[in-house]
C-alpha cells in the first residue's frame, strides 16, 4: 500500500496534489474553491449554489451551449458540489481527455461569462432546490441538524433560504465569485491515471497568477437551539441527533473512529442491533463521522412512524451513553476490520481518492498515507477507545425532527 | 482478465471474471425473482425474503450472521427489483471464501415465525420511509399504472396489507418454488482463485434440489393513462412519464440507453436545454430500464405548480421534435462518449463489474467483456436511434404525476 503522492506548489499558492493508480483507465479531479457556504457574506444563504450554476452557464470563448457541449464531448461525469468550506468543481473521465477537462475549468473558474441574462434561471433552480428539500424530509433533517450543532456560521446549508435568494443581486454574487475564487487558498486534486509534470505545465500557463491575500480562518459564535421540531404530515418522524466529538488532526481521533464504527460500523453494531434487530423499530438506522476544519460531531438518523419515535430517540441516546461503560474485544476487532477494509476498497476508486487527499491537505495540511492510516487503526485497543470515552463523554445532543409528532428531549 | 464459468448438474450458473490486480473482491447471488414472479396476495414477499435471509439458517441466528459478516470487513447488502434479487459483498481478497461460504449458507434460511413477526416491523417502516420520498412514491406509483394488467405493475414493497396478511408458510413455499439453483447464478470478480471458490461452490451448493422456477415472458405497451394524486404536505409537482422500449434480451438495447439519454440526461440533453437551463423544472431526466422480456423508458420531471402546463406543453414539443426530425449526429456522438466513461468507470471496481458480470448472466446466458459492451456502444448508428423512435414514440406515454391540492 506504498502509494506515490505527487505535490507542487504554484508561486501564488495553489497546491495541486496526485496520486497515480495503477490498473485504472480513469483520472478523477477537483478544485476545492474557498467559497464555501461558511464563507458567505450574512444574508446570502444559498448563493453558492448560484454560482455553481452560473459559471457552468459560459465561460471563456464558449457560451453556455458550446462549453456544456465540451464537456459532454469528452465524456466528463460532473460532480460538483458546496459543503461549509469549499465549492468544489471536478469529475471523473477517460485519462486520455483529461487535459482538456482542466483546459476547460480554467476558463471556468478564472473566466465565466457570468452574463446578466444568465443569472435569472441560475437563481430560481438554487429557489426551486430549497423548496425540493420540502419534499426530502430526510435531507432536510440532516441539513438542518448541521446547522443547529455546529457554531454559526460553520454548519450553514448549501441550500439557503427562499428569501436571502429572491434578494440576491447579480453584482453581489459576481462579488463572492471574486472573493471566494481565491486561487492562493485553492487545492486541486487529481487521482488515476495522469501525468502530473504535464499538469503542472498546463497550470503554470493557467493558475499562475499574482498571490492573493488568503482568507484566514472563519469566525464563529455561538451554537442554535437544542432541539428543534418541524411539524409536517408524512408518514414518519425523521430524527436527527448530532454530539461533539474530536476532528481528524486530534490525537484521539482513530479512538473516536473505531468507538463510532461500534456504534454503527456494521449491522452487527449496536444502533442496528439495538434498534432495529431487536426492536424492529425502524429500517434507516446509522451513525457516522462528520468533520469540519474547526469542529466535528456524530451524526446520526433514524425514521420511523409517529408511535415508536419516542422509543427510537430514547434507545438511541441509551446507546450513546452506554458505550463508555464497556466493549468487548470481538467488537473493536469488528470495527477495525471493517474500517480498515472500506479504507483499501474505497483506494480502487479514483474519484474517492481524489476526494480523500483534497479533503486531508485541507483538513491536516498534509495527506495522510493509507498505511498510516491502517497503521493508527491497528494501534487502538478496547482500553484506548474506553479511556477516550470516559474522558469525552457524549453530555449533550442537539436533536432535529420532522414530522408529525414532536419528541421529548432529556 | 480471464472468464471462468462452470454449470453444474442442477443447473447453478457459477462463473467468475479474475482480475489479479485487482486490490478486492467481490460475490453476489443473482436470484432471478421479483415482484412481476408473485401472486397479488403475497405482493411484496420477494423484498420481505431478501430481508429474512439474513435472518440466518438452523445453526446462525440473526446476531451471528451480522457478525459473522463484519468480522470479514464486508461491504454486503441486497437489493430487490420487479425481477431479481441480488445479494452480493466486496471484500479484501483473503475474505472472499469465507464471505462466499456465509453467503451460501444463508441460500437456505430458516425463514422461522419469530424473525418473520419481528421484521414484518421494518417492512412497514420501509413502505412509510418511501412514501415521505416523493421522488420514488410517483415512479412507484407509476410503474403501477403503466403495466396495469401486466406481472410488473406489482410493487416491490407490497402494501402494509399485503404485508401484514403474509404468513410465514406461504413466504417458505414461495422460497422454495424460486430459490431453485437452475433460477440462480454466483458471479465473482476482481482477485481471487477460482479453483477454490468455483469448488466451494460446488461441493456446497451441488446438492440443491431443482425446482421448476418459469416466467411467462410479453412484451408489454404500456396503459398509456394519465392520473394526478394530490398530497396535503407536498411542496412541488413530482411527474414520472414511461413508455415501452426493448427488451434486456435485445442488441438495441444499447441504442435505447443513448436514446434515453439525449433526450433526458441530466446534463446537456434535450430536456436539460428545454427544462432546467431554463429554470422551468429543477430536475428532468429520462432513463432506460432494460427489463425480461420488456423494457421502459421513464422520465421523472420535479418542478413548482404554476410551471406544470408550460413544463408538459415543453415535454411534448421535445418528444414531436424527435419524432419527426430524429436525432443528431452530434448528439449522438456526445451521448456515446459520456455512456463510454461511465462504463469504463463503473466497471474499474470489482463490485461495479459484478453486477455487469451477474445481470449478463441471468438475462443473455453470456459473458460480455467490458471492450465487446464499449465496441456495441460505440457501433450504434444514428439510424437505429431513429428506428427505435418511431417504433416506439415515446411520446405515446403513461404519466403519474404527485403534488400540492391545486388552487382554483
Amino acid at each position: 500500500m506504498a502509494e506515490k503522492l505527487d505535490k507542487h506548489v504554484l508561486k501564488n499558492g495553489m497546491v495541486l496534489l496526485g496520486e497515480p493508480m495503477e490498473g485504472v483507465e480513469s483520472a478523477a479531479f477537483g478544485f476545492m474553491l474557498p467559497g464555501g457556504a461558511s464563507r458567505l457574506p450574512e444574508g446570502c444563504s444559498g448563493a453558492a449554489n448560484v454560482v455553481l450554476d452560473w459559471i457552468f452557464r459560459g465561460a471563456g470563448d464558449k457560451n453556455s451551449r458550446q462549453l456544456s457541449d465540451a464537456l459532454d464531448g469528452i465524456g466528463l461525469h460532473r460532480g460538483s458540489s458546496v459543503n461549509s468550506a469549499h465549492v468544489t468543481v471536478g469529475g471523473v473521465l477517460e485519462a486520455g481527455n483529461l487535459g482538456e477537462a482542466l483546459d476547460l475549468h480554467g476558463d471556468i473558474i478564472r473566466q465565466p461569462r457570468l452574463e446578466q441574462e444568465q443569472f435569472e434561471p441560475a437563481r430560481q433552480l438554487a429557489i426551486d432546490g430549497v423548496l425540493a428539500l420540502e419534499d426530502d424530509p430526510r435531507q432536510k433533517v440532516t441539513l438542518i441538524l448541521r446547522e443547529q450543532f455546529y457554531p454559526t456560521p460553520l454548519g450553514r446549508s448549501a441550500v439557503g433560504n427562499v428569501e436571502d435568494l429572491k434578494a440576491l443581486t447579480p453584482e453581489t454574487t459576481r462579488r463572492i465569485i471574486q472573493d471566494g475564487f481565491n486561487l492562493s487558498d485553492t487545492i486541486f486534486a487529481v487521482a488515476g491515471k495522469y501525468e502530473f509534470d504535464s499538469i503542472v505545465r498546463q497550470f503554470e500557463d493557467s493558475f499562475e497568477t499574482e498571490p492573493q491575500e488568503t482568507l484566514g480562518a472563519i469566525k464563529f459564535g455561538l451554537r442554535d437551539d437544542r432541539y428543534t421540531h418541524i411539524s409536517n404530515e408524512g408518514a414518519q418522524v425523521h430524527i436527527g441527533i448530532m454530539t461533539g466529538t474530536v476532528t481528524v488532526g486530534d490525537d484521539d481521533y482513530y479512538n473516536a473512529r473505531v468507538a463510532i464504527s461500534v456504534l454503527s460500523g456494521g449491522m452487527s453494531a449496536r444502533l442496528f442491533t439495538e434498534v432495529r434487530e431487536k426492536r424492529g423499530l425502524c429500517y434507516a438506522i446509522g451513525a457516522r463521522y462528520h468533520t469540519l476544519k474547526e469542529a466535528a460531531g456524530i451524526m446520526c438518523y433514524a425514521g420511523t412512524t409517529p408511535e415508536k419515535a419516542q422509543e427510537t430517540l430514547d434507545v438511541i441516546t441509551a446507546e450513546f451513553n452506554r458505550l463508555s461503560e464497556g466493549i468487548s474485544e470481538d467488537e473493536i476487532e469488528r470495527a477495525k476490520v471493517g474500517l480498515k477494509s472500506a479504507l483499501i476498497l474505497q483506494s480502487e476508486s479514483s474519484s474517492s481518492r481524489a476526494g480523500g487527499i483534497a479533503s486531508d491537505y485541507h483538513l491536516l495540511g498534509r495527506v495522510r498515507s493509507l498505511d498510516e492510516i491502517k497503521t493508527r487503526i491497528e494501534e487502538t485497543t478496547v482500553d484506548s477507545v474506553l479511556v477516550f470515552l470516559r474522558d469525552n463523554r457524549f453530555e449533550d445532543f442537539t436533536v432535529v425532527t420532522i414530522g408529525p409528532k414532536e419528541v421529548k428531549v432529556k | 482478465m480471464e472468464f471462468k464459468s462452470k454449470i453444474l448438474e442442477n443447473g447453478l450458473a457459477v462463473i467468475g471474471e479474475v482480475n489479479k490486480s485487482a486490490k478486492s473482491a467481490a460475490v453476489g447471488f443473482f436470484v432471478k425473482t421479483g415482484s412481476r414472479d408473485e401472486s397479488e396476495q403475497i405482493n411484496g414477499v420477494s423484498h420481505f425474503l431478501e430481508h429474512m435471509l439474513f435472518k440466518g439458517t438452523e445453526k446462525l441466528g440473526p446476531i451471528e450472521v451480522n457478525e459473522a459478516f463484519d468480522r470479514t470487513g464486508a461491504q454486503f447488502n441486497a437489493f430487490t427489483s420487479e425481477e431479481n434479487t441480488v445479494y452480493y459483498a466486496a471484500v479484501l481478497p483473503e475474505y472472499l471464501i469465507e464471505v462466499t461460504r456465509l453467503w451460501i449458507e444463508l441460500m437456505r434460511p430458516a425463514l422461522r415465525d419469530d424473525d418473520f413477526n419481528l421484521e414484518k416491523n421494518v417492512i412497514k417502516e420501509e413502505i412509510a420511509m418511501y412514501k415521505d420520498l416523493p421522488s420514488f412514491d410517483v415512479m412507484d406509483r407509476c410503474r403501477k399504472l403503466h403495466f396495469e394488467g401486466h406481472p410488473c405493475s406489482k410493487s416491490v414493497l407490497g402494501s402494509e396489507q399485503s404485508i401484514d396478511g403474509m404468513t410465514a408458510e406461504q413466504m417458505r413455499s414461495y422460497f422454495c418454488s424460486r430459490y431453485s439453483p437452475n433460477n440462480m447464478v454466483v458471479g465473482c470478480a476482481g482477485n481471487f482463485d477460482w479453483e477454490q471458490i468455483c469448488s466451494a461452490i460446488e461441493a456446497a451448493c451441488g446438492q440443491w434440489s431443482k425446482q421448476d422456477a418459469d416466467r411467462k415472458l410479453e412484451h408489454f405497451g404500456g396503459s398509456k393513462k394519465k392520473e394526478r394524486v394530490e398530497k396535503a404536505n407536498m411542496a412541488l409537482e413530482h411527474i414520472c412519464l414511461m413508455s415501452a422500449g426493448v427488451p434486456a434480451q435485445d442488441p438495441r438495447r444499447f441504442a435505447a440507453s443513448l436514446l434515453a439519454m439525449i433526450i433526458g440526461d441530466d446534463v446537456g440533453s434535450r430536456f436539460f436545454w428545454e427544462l432546467v437551463d431554463k429554470a422551468l423544472a429543477e430536475a428532468a431526466t429520462m432513463q432506460f430500464g432494460a427489463m425480461d422480456g420488456t423494457g421502459v423508458f421513464c422520465s421523472y420531471i420535479l418542478c413548482g405548480s404554476d410551471n406544470v402546463s408550460k413544463v408538459l406543453e415543453v415535454v411534448a414539443k421535445v418528444f414531436k421534435d424527435i419524432e419527426e426530425s430524429g436525432i443528431t449526429q452530434e448528439e449522438l456522438t456526445k451521448a456515446k462518449n459520456k455512456l463510454l466513461s461511465e462504463v469504463v468507470i463503473k466497471n474499474e471496481l470489482p463490485m461495479g463489474r459484478l453486477i455487469d458480470l451477474g445481470f449478463n448472466w441471468t438475462y443473455l446466458r453470456e459473458y460480455r467483456p467490458v471492450g465487446q459492451d464499449v465496441e456495441d456502444i460505440k457501433s450504434v448508428t444514428g439510424e437505429q436511434v431513429n428506428s427505435l423512435i418511431e417504433q416506439f414514440k415515446p411520446g405515446d406515454f403513461t404519466q403519474l404525476s404527485t403534488g400540492p391540492a391545486r388552487q382554483e
